[in-house]
């Protein structure tokens, strides 16, 4: 049993990654980071560098939280990605940020987060970036 | 000597575990190119050349071989086709060697499903533009092929059929078969 | 001399100023994305040069092919990816320098070097190839046949998935190329009762769909590839030390860029290794190299604009195309109603001229954008093959259209898509067999007059002189690899330095490229699918 966190490099990634530390922790569970851009183009902005990558995995540490990544591309939809792998690793949450959209963003914007709390058949945490941070909405 | 990314967690495909011994999840190879083919492949592709190197053989005496003093149509012909003899059997020695040969994958099949699409396509575009098939082409690439998302999909497809109209209707002035 | 003024004022010509740019900033584009390579993409483009000038339409070409060498570099300096094969060295201190928070030092020397490299190639060119074409001049049919084979081997040298294959495939390019009415005889050949093969196949669509569709299709497959989080350039311009201490390299990597590039089958990939090999050699410090030696950026790249630059001299002064993109615009000349050969300069100065020179501004103009515009290309390298491949089959299959009005074009475009897929996956390189197909008609005219010159007697090939020597070097050609394999038993140690040093370890994008790159500056014979892994332009270069 693992916390999964699915993690992008933006406020609500970081949200989301600081909820599933404490999640870790209070379960007394290994957390697993996954950061999967979507396949296909040499760069994406769903990837997070290395630093970040070092970052989170220092806050891992000091937090006594195990961490474990999973960086490879996927293809298709992350929602899918992230259930699957929640499945394979039998997570015990699923940890995610939600993004801000307004009621009609929702109806045409494919929502990551829609499917997974839909179709997730393991607890979901959803969490917005902490107020007060200059949160940045994504397009 | 180069020894690849100096500090931090490869940041490719791979797990770094921060302590603690539990299985890495999810480590992709790098770059996965389709398994080799095996003996089988490269076999066929060796008969294959020696059965043109043949075609060329009969074909090239049927015109007339000539002799060195005098060639004729054939000559150049039986050459090649002798080449093609001589080569194709090497390689069919070499045939159990790993070669470049790539085996078929799942994802041939989106080959065979691309080729289709552009039969398709050619068989529409005469009778009813290039409008259509040019936007349901793009979309299938897009939605299926690519698994690309809906809104995506549509929009880019629609975006295609009217930059080409623009561009070889309009600017290039190019008699291509349209609808509109 | 007039007439190279006179080339100035051919390239200033507005049409001809556009369609540089056009070409030069479409060559940086696919250098830098993915997928396809200057042979593919000019292949594609083929339609669009009917409706051209001659010098246009080759302005345009040739831009395409050397600014590919330069978008290549971006990739690998920031991603560790090569964008062509060319520029596989480069990655090796190119992203040591982008990790050390000097990628743009690194891009700056490479495009300085890149126009010292292409400019000095091309005031070299200026001189030589007006006296190679004199030369050629007395080359008779005995000269063409051997200097037609030495080509074509040469590029089955250097061609992926090994000798044998790309021998057979050249055969084949060769046997495609007889189909038709002969030229001395009028007999049909292999024709099948067929009216519209009786005059042969048509070049536009086997280079299309060889080149361009099979390039796609065969990356529909899924090849899991690493994906970087989006770099940033903090612009640090070379400083002057780093000038300084690459203009060295620079200068030999001009030299060896350009007699490289001339050799058929040799060109920008040899050119960018031999002068990283050199460099490493020469260096008082050679373990610097692998970890940011700016010198292990300059070389390669000024090496490989150089020889992209000289591997025009054998298509403009002789007519023999020099690889498998030469071949390309070798076509595209015919198209045009010009046929290469030593005649050309003379025939069509404002041609040859033309081309030449704008190669000059070709350059400037890589100079000038290179810099501001990786931002750009950064960020264009985010969108995915998957939105990028429905759009190029599109421009393709109706571009295919355009050649003839016939949607039988387009068929033909696609049947010769599927036959470079099936090709690419058993391991054979389509452009050996373009470039024969292209040779084909000369080859196989220049081989009967010669048997005809010589009354069946075949040893006439080494009496004469010219053709002797040429055929010596063949006959040294093929002998190589067995020579090397006997070399490499006999000794105990691994090659030179420089080859040890360039199977260095890159985790990415794999051993394939590194491996390639030692391969190919030790045993031209040997070949391994770098570009597979990278999957640029498949003939190199």
């Amino acid at each position: 049993m693992t916390v999964l966190v699915g993690f992008l490099p933006t406020p609500q990634g970081e949200a989301a990654f600081d909820a599933a530390i404490t999640e870790a922790q209070r379960r007394a569970e290994p957390l697993l980071l996954v950061n999967s851009p979507r396949g296909g183009a040499p760069i994406s902005a769903e990837a997070a560098d290395e630093r970040t990558i070092a970052d989170l995995t220092e806050r891992a540490r000091r937090a006594g939280v195990q961490l474990h990544l999973h960086t490879s591309a996927h293809t298709g939809e992350l929602a899918d990605h992230l259930l699957r792998t929640a499945e394979e690793v039998t997570a015990s949450v699923i940890v995610i940020g939600l993004r801000k959209r307004s009621p009609v963003g929702k109806l045409f914007l494919g929502s990551t987060a829609q499917r997974i709390l839909l179709d997730a058949d393991r607890p979901v945490l959803a969490v917005k970036p902490h107020t007060g941070t200059p949160g940045a909405t994504l397009s | 000597m180069n020894t690849g990314p100096a500090a931090g967690p490869e940041p490719a495909g791979g797990t770094a575990p921060t302590g603690g011994s539990a299985p890495a999840v999810g480590a992709v190879p790098v770059d996965d190119r389709p398994p080799p083919a095996g003996p089988a492949a490269n076999l066929i592709a060796a008969a294959v050349v020696v059965v043109l190197g043949v075609t060329a053989i009969t074909g090239s005496l049927a015109f007339g071989a000539g002799s060195p003093s005098q060639p004729g149509p054939g000559t150049w012909p039986l050459i090649i086709g002798v080449v093609l003899v001589v080569l194709g059997l090497a390689l069919a020695t070499q045939a159990r060697q790993p070669g470049q040969a790539e085996r078929f994958t799942r994802g041939s099949l989106l080959v065979v499903a691309a080729v289709s699409s552009m039969v398709a396509y050619v068989a529409c575009i005469a009778t009813i533009g290039f409008e259509i098939p040019t936007f349901l082409l793009a979309f299938v690439w897009l939605k299926f092929l690519g698994k690309e998302s809906w809104r995506l999909s549509i929009l880019t497809s629609l975006g295609i059929v009217v930059a080409f109209y623009a561009l070889f209707v309009g600017a290039l002035d190019v008699t291509i078969p349209h609808l509109f | 001399m007039s007439e190279v003024i006179d080339g100035f004022a051919v390239v200033l010509e507005p049409t001809n100023l556009l369609y540089c740019l056009v070409g030069v900033v479409i060559g940086m584009l696919i250098g830098v994305l993915p997928g396809l390579g200057p042979a593919a993409t000019i292949a594609i483009l083929l339609p669009l040069t009917f409706g051209l000038e001659p010098v246009t339409a080759i302005i345009m070409l040739a831009g395409i092919f050397y600014g590919a060498q330069y978008g290549g570099t971006i990739t690998s300096v920031l991603l560790r990816l090569p964008g062509e094969a060319s520029s596989v060295v480069t990655v090796f201190d190119g992203h040591a320098l982008a990790r050390q928070g000097r990628a743009g030092t690194a891009l700056g020397i490479a495009a300085i070097g890149s126009f010292v490299g292409g400019t000095l190639a091309i005031v070299a060119l200026t001189f030589v190839a007006p006296l190679v074409a004199e030369f050629a001049l007395d080359f008779g049919p005995p000269e063409y046949t051997a200097l037609a084979l030495l080509g074509i081997l040469l590029v089955s040298t250097i061609s992926s998935g090994g000798r044998l294959r790309a021998l057979t495939a050249a055969a084949i390019g060769l046997l495609l190329a007889t189909v038709g009415r002969d030229d001395f005889t009028s007999a049909e050949r292999f024709t099948l009762g067929n009216l519209s093969l009786a005059d042969g196949l048509d070049f536009v669509p086997i280079a299309m769909g060889l080149f361009g569709l099979g390039e796609i299709l065969y990356n529909l497959e899924e090849r899991h590839r690493t994906v970087h989080a989006p770099a940033t350039v903090a612009n640090v311009w070379p400083s002057r030390t780093d000038l300084k201490q690459s203009g060295g390299a620079i200068g030999r990597g001009s030299v060896l860029g350009f007699f490289l590039g001339i050799l058929p089958g040799g060109g920008a990939v040899l050119a960018s290794l031999a002068a990283y090999a050199l460099e490493k050699r020469r260096s008082k410090h050679p373990e610097r190299f692998g970890n940011g030696a700016i010198e292990g950026v300059a070389a390669p790249e000024t090496a490989n604009n150089a020889a992209a630059t000289s591997s025009f001299i054998p298509l403009l002064s002789l007519g023999i195309p020099a690889n498998a993109t030469m071949a390309v615009i070798f076509g595209a000349l015919l198209i045009q109603g010009v046929t290469p050969g030593p005649q050309l300069i003379t025939e069509n100065p404002e041609l040859f001229w033309g081309v030449v020179n704008s190669m000059y501004l070709g350059n400037i103009l890589l100079l000038i954008m290179s810099i501001p515009l990786v931002g750009l290309f950064v960020r264009i390298l985010r969108i995915r093959a998957t939105v990028l491949a429905p759009i190029t089959v599109l421009i393709t299959l109706v571009g295919a259209y355009t050649v003839n009005n016939s949607v039988f074009d387009i068929g033909l475009v696609i049947a010769f898509g599927v036959l470079g897929y099936l090709m690419k996956k058993a391991g054979f390189d389509p452009g050996p067999m373009v470039l024969a197909f292209v040779l084909g008609s000369l080859l196989e005219t220049s081989l009967r007059r010669s048997l005809l010159l010589f009354d069946g007697d075949p040893t006439g090939f080494v009496t004469r002189p010219i053709s002797g020597v040429l055929l010596a070097v063949l006959i040294a050609v093929i002998l190589l690899p067995a020579a090397q394999l006997l070399r490499r038993r006999t000794q105990a140690a691994p090659p030179a330095t420089a080859a040890a040093s360039l199977t260095g370890a890159t985790q990415e994008p794999g051993p394939a490229p590194a491996a390639e790159a030692e391969a190919a500056a030790t045993t031209p014979a040997t070949t391994t699918t770098a570009d597979r892994t990278i999957r640029r332009e498949e003939p190199h270069p």
